[in-house]
C-alpha cells in the first residue's frame, strides 16, 4: 500500500492473516475527542489511565489541560474488534511480530493454495495484533451520549444484516 | 486501525481484502472475502474529524473504525449482469463477470448458492448442462422491493429516524419514530438500497415502488397524491442539500467526489506509514519480554 | 496542616476548614480573604478566609504574626500551629484549586478566566462562612482584576454593604496576615507533598519557584514534557509558558473548537455551498444514513 497507484489498480490484494485473529491479547482503547497528529508509542498507562476518575456522572480525565468526559462503549453483539496492522513483506521487523502465530499460519497456508500463492508474490499482509469488545469514548467536556456519530455508527451492523439478508422466496 | 469482524464465524480460512467495483459508483471499493466460508464482507469506515485512538501504549491519529459486515454478493454481480444485459442475450457467467480494472471480481463466482440467488435477477437457460443467464429488470425490481421492505422493518426496529429533518435521537427518538410515516420509511430504505445499485436502477426502483404502493392504496386517493412525492430523487436531493448546508464535511464530499477520494487515499497512506512505524517499535518491545 | 484529602485526589478542588469558634457565631466578625500561588505555572492556587470577632482583634495582634513572606516555611508552619491552638476565637477555611482545575477551566470551550475563577472561589468561601452562621460584619478581599467590578460582584452576592475590596478601610493587619499565612502554608505544603497523578519515573522536584520567569522552572518544564501528553497535571497547561513549550516540543493536537480549524473551514463552507448547484444532479454522496454516522465505503485500508 505504499504506492497509491498500486493500491488503486484493482489487482492489489491484502491478505488478512487468519491465524492472527485467534487468541490475540485484549487491547485497551480510548477514542479521544481530538486528533493527535501523529501515530507513535505513547505512555498511556503512565499519564492517562491513572488520571481517569469515575463518579456518579461517569468518567472524567484531562488531556493537554482540557477536561474530558467519557463512557464505555461496547462493540455490537456478535462482533469483535481487532487492532490491525499491515505487515509489509520484506521488512525486517515483520518476522518478529508474531512469533507463536507464525507456525500456525504456515499450516493455514499449506491448506490454502490461494493464500500460498498470494504470499509468494510478496503482497501486503495485514494481521491483528489485539482484540477488543469495548472501548472508552471521550467527549470534550461533555459525555458524547447517544447522538455521537460513533454511537450511531455502531448501529450499522444490525441494519446491514437486514439489507444484505437473503430475500424470502415468493 | 480497527476492524470489527464477525466473530461468530470460524477464523480458519483465507481472508482477502480485494478491490472491486462499487455497484453504485463503479469506482473501486474495498471488500473482504472469506475464501473458505465463501462469504463477502463490505467495509465501511467510521471517519469523523478530531479523533484519535489510544491503543494500549500508543496513539493512533485519525480515530478510524472499520466495519466489516456481511454483504449480499448479488449487488456486486448485478453491476456486471446489467452491463451484459444490454446485449440482450443469454451468456455464461464466466463471460459476464470479467473486469480488467478489478480482475478479482471472478472471486464472486465462487460463492455457494450463487445459482439460486441469480434467479432473483436473471432469466436462465441450460444448454448441454451449461447455464446461460440474461439480466431481467422485472425480476430485479421485485427482488429489490423485497430488499426495501426488509430494510424498512429493520429501520423501524432500530428506531432510526427517517423523517425529512435530522433529529437528535436523545430528544426525539421515541416521539419522532412514531411520527415517521410509512412513505418516509420506504423512501429512506430506497435511498439506502440505492447505495448498492446503479443510479438508473435506483430511479426505476423508485418508480416501481411508487406504482406498487399506489396500486395497493388505490382505495385512498388522498394518500396517492402524497406518495407521488416519494418517487422523485428531487425530494431526496432536497434532503441532501438540507443536510449539507448543516454539515460542511459532507458538503465537500458531495461537491467534489473524485478530488475528495484522492485526498482520502493520501490520508490513508500516511496513516499506514505511521502504523508501521509504531508497531515496529512495539514489536521490538515484545521481543524483549 | 492535614492535606490528606487533597493527596487522595488532587485533580479538582479541595476545601479545608477549622471548626467555627462559638464566639464567632455571636459577636460581629471581620473576615479577610487572601490567595497564594496565583502566578506560578505549577501547582495549586489557594484561597483562604480568616474570621475573628472585632472584640478579639487585639488578641490576634498579640500572636505577633509577621508578614508571611518574610518567614521561612518552618516558621510559617509553627505559626499555623499556634493559630490552631488559639482556635477559640479565630476561624478559617481554605480552598485549594488544583492546577488541573485551573487548566481545564481556563482552556474550557467556554473560557473561564483566572479572575472569574478567583472571584467565585473567594465568594464561595465567604458563602461558606455565612452558611456556618458566622456573624460576618465586614469582609475584606485582596483585589484581583478590576476592584470596582469585584466589589459590585461581591455586593450583589452578599447584599448589606459588608464588603470592601477597594481598601478604603483597612483590614486589620493581624487578620490579613492570618489569611496570608494560611494560604502560604497550604500552598507550600501542597507543592512539597504533591502526589503526582501520573506514574512518572525520573521525576525531580527541582522546579525552582514555579514562576514562569524562573529559569529553573522553565528548565524543569522542558525536562518533563511528553510529546503526546504534554505535562503532568501538576503543570498549568493554560499558562503561556507551558503552551509555548508544548508548541515546540509536543505533537500537534486538533480539537473541534481549535481556532485554526474555524479559519480553515469558513471559506470552504461558502465555496461548497455555491458549487452545489449543478453538481447535485449526481447525488453520488453516501446516503444520509451514512453521513449522519460518519460512515463511508472504504476505498483503501
Amino acid at each position: 500500500m505504499k504506492n497509491p497507484e498500486e493500491a488503486t489498480d484493482g489487482k492489489q490484494r491484502i491478505h488478512l492473516r487468519p491465524g492472527s485473529l485467534r487468541g490475540v491479547a485484549r487491547a485497551e482503547l480510548h477514542l479521544l475527542p481530538c486528533d493527535v497528529l501523529v501515530s507513535r508509542p505513547a505512555p498511556v498507562e503512565r499519564f492517562f489511565t491513572p488520571a481517569v476518575r469515575r463518579d456518579a456522572d461517569g468518567l472524567h480525565v484531562s488531556f493537554r489541560g482540557r477536561g474530558l468526559r467519557g463512557e464505555e462503549v461496547a462493540v455490537p453483539p456478535g462482533f469483535t474488534g481487532f487492532v490491525m496492522v499491515t505487515e509489509e513483506m520484506g521488512e525486517g521487523l515483520i518476522g518478529k511480530l508474531n512469533f507463536s502465530g507464525d507456525a500456525e499460519d504456515k499450516v493455514d497456508e499449506a491448506q490454502e493454495p490461494l493464500e500460498r500463492d498470494f504470499v509468494s508474490r510478496g503482497r501486503c499482509i495485514i494481521g491483528a495484533t489485539s482484540s477488543f469488545s469495548h472501548f472508552t469514548l471521550w467527549g470534550l467536556e461533555t459525555v458524547p451520549g447517544p447522538d455521537a456519530k460513533v454511537h450511531r455508527a455502531l448501529g450499522w451492523p444490525s441494519l446491514a444484516a437486514a439489507i444484505h439478508a437473503q430475500v424470502p422466496e415468493d | 486501525m480497527e476492524y470489527l469482524k464477525d466473530a461468530s464465524k470460524k477464523m480458519k480460512s483465507g481472508l482477502l481484502f480485494v478491490k472491486l467495483a462499487s455497484p453504485h459508483s463503479g469506482e473501486g471499493a474495498i471488500y473482504l472475502i472469506d475464501m473458505c466460508l465463501q462469504q463477502l464482507f463490505e467495509i465501511k469506515v467510521f471517519k469523523e474529524k478530531h479523533h484519535s485512538w489510544f491503543i494500549n501504549q500508543s496513539v493512533q491519529s485519525g480515530g478510524l473504525l472499520h466495519f466489516a459486515t456481511p454483504m449480499d454478493p448479488l449487488f456486486l454481480l448485478l453491476h456486471y449482469l446489467i452491463k451484459a444485459g444490454k446485449e440482450g442475450k443469454y451468456q455464461p457467467l464466466d463471460q459476464v463477470v470479467v473486469d480488467d480494472t478489478f480482475p478479482d471480481c471472478t472471486l464472486l463466482l465462487r460463492f455457494p448458492e450463487l445459482e439460486k440467488s441469480l434467479r432473483h435477477v436473471t432469466e436462465e437457460k441450460e444448454v448441454n448442462s451449461k447455464k446461460y443467464y440474461k439480466y431481467s429488470s422485472e425480476k430485479t425490481l421485485k427482488w429489490l422491493e423485497k430488499k426495501v421492505s426488509q430494510t424498512v422493518a429493520a429501520l423501524k426496529a432500530s428506531k432510526v429516524s427517517v423523517g425529512a429533518r435530522v433529529q437528535s435521537s436523545a430528544y426525539f427518538s421515541a416521539v419522532q419514530v412514531s411520527r415517521d410515516k410509512e412513505e418516509d420509511y420506504v423512501r429512506y430504505a430506497h435511498g439506502l438500497i440505492s447505495d448498492y445499485i446503479p443510479k438508473e436502477l435506483s430511479d426505476d426502483l423508485s418508480k416501481f415502488l411508487n406504482a406498487s404502493r399506489t396500486s395497493s392504496f388505490r382505495a385512498k386517493p388522498s394518500v396517492k397524491g402524497k406518495l407521488k412525492v416519494s418517487d422523485e430523487p428531487v425530494e431526496a436531493k432536497e434532503d441532501y442539500t438540507k443536510f449539507n448546508t448543516k454539515d460542511l464535511k459532507t458538503g465537500k464530499k458531495n461537491s467534489k467526489m473524485t478530488a475528495a477520494q484522492k485526498a482520502l487515499a493520501k490520508v490513508d497512506k500516511s496513516g499506514m506509514k505511521s502504523i508501521d512505524a509504531f508497531f515496529g517499535a512495539k514489536s521490538k518491545k515484545t521481543g524483549k519480554i | 496542616m492535614d492535606l490528606s484529602e487533597l493527596e487522595r485526589d488532587n485533580t479538582g478542588r479541595c476545601r479545608l476548614s477549622s471548626p467555627v469558634p462559638a464566639v464567632c457565631l455571636k459577636e460581629p466578625c471581620v473576615l479577610g480573604v487572601d490567595e497564594a500561588g496565583r502566578g506560578p505555572v505549577l501547582g495549586p492556587m489557594v484561597y483562604a478566609i480568616c474570621y475573628c470577632p472585632l472584640s478579639r482583634l487585639a488578641d490576634l495582634e498579640a500572636l505577633k504574626v509577621a508578614d508571611s513572606k518574610t518567614l521561612t516555611e518552618n516558621e510559617r508552619e509553627r505559626l499555623f500551629a499556634k493559630m490552631e491552638e488559639d482556635g477559640d476565637f479565630v476561624g478559617w477555611a481554605l480552598d485549594i484549586l488544583s492546577p488541573n482545575l485551573i487548566s481545564t477551566s481556563m482552556l474550557g470551550r467556554v473560557k473561564y478566566n483566572l479572575n472569574s475563577l478567583s472571584h467565585d472561589t473567594a465568594a464561595g468561601l465567604i458563602q461558606y462562612a455565612l452558611d456556618q452562621h458566622v456573624n460576618v460584619s465586614q469582609v475584606f478581599v485582596d483585589t484581583v482584576g478590576m476592584p470596582e467590578t469585584y466589589q459590585a460582584r461581591l455586593q450583589q452576592r452578599f447584599p448589606g454593604d459588608r464588603s470592601d475590596s477597594q481598601g478604603q478601610s483597612r483590614l486589620p493587619v493581624s487578620c490579613g496576615q492570618c489569611c496570608q499565612h494560611l494560604c502560604q502554608v497550604a500552598r507550600d505544603q501542597a507543592v512539597r507533598d504533591w502526589q503526582f497523578v501520573e506514574n512518572l519515573q525520573d521525576l525531580d522536584s527541582d522546579y525552582g519557584s514555579g514562576y514562569p520567569n524562573d529559569p529553573k522552572t522553565k528548565a524543569w518544564l522542558r525536562r518533563h514534557v511528553d510529546r503526546v501528553f504534554g505535562f503532568p497535571q501538576f503543570v498549568r497547561f493554560s499558562w503561556s509558558t507551558a503552551q509555548a513549550i508544548l508548541e515546540k516540543e509536543a505533537e500537534d493536537v486538533t480539537w473541534e473548537d481549535s481556532a485554526a480549524e474555524e479559519d480553515l473551514e469558513q471559506p470552504g463552507r461558502i465555496t461548497s455551498y455555491f458549487s452545489q448547484g449543478p453538481k447535485t444532479c449526481r447525488p453520488q454522496g453516501p446516503h444520509r444514513y451514512f453521513q449522519e454516522r460518519g460512515l463511508e465505503a472504504a476505498n483503501s485500508l
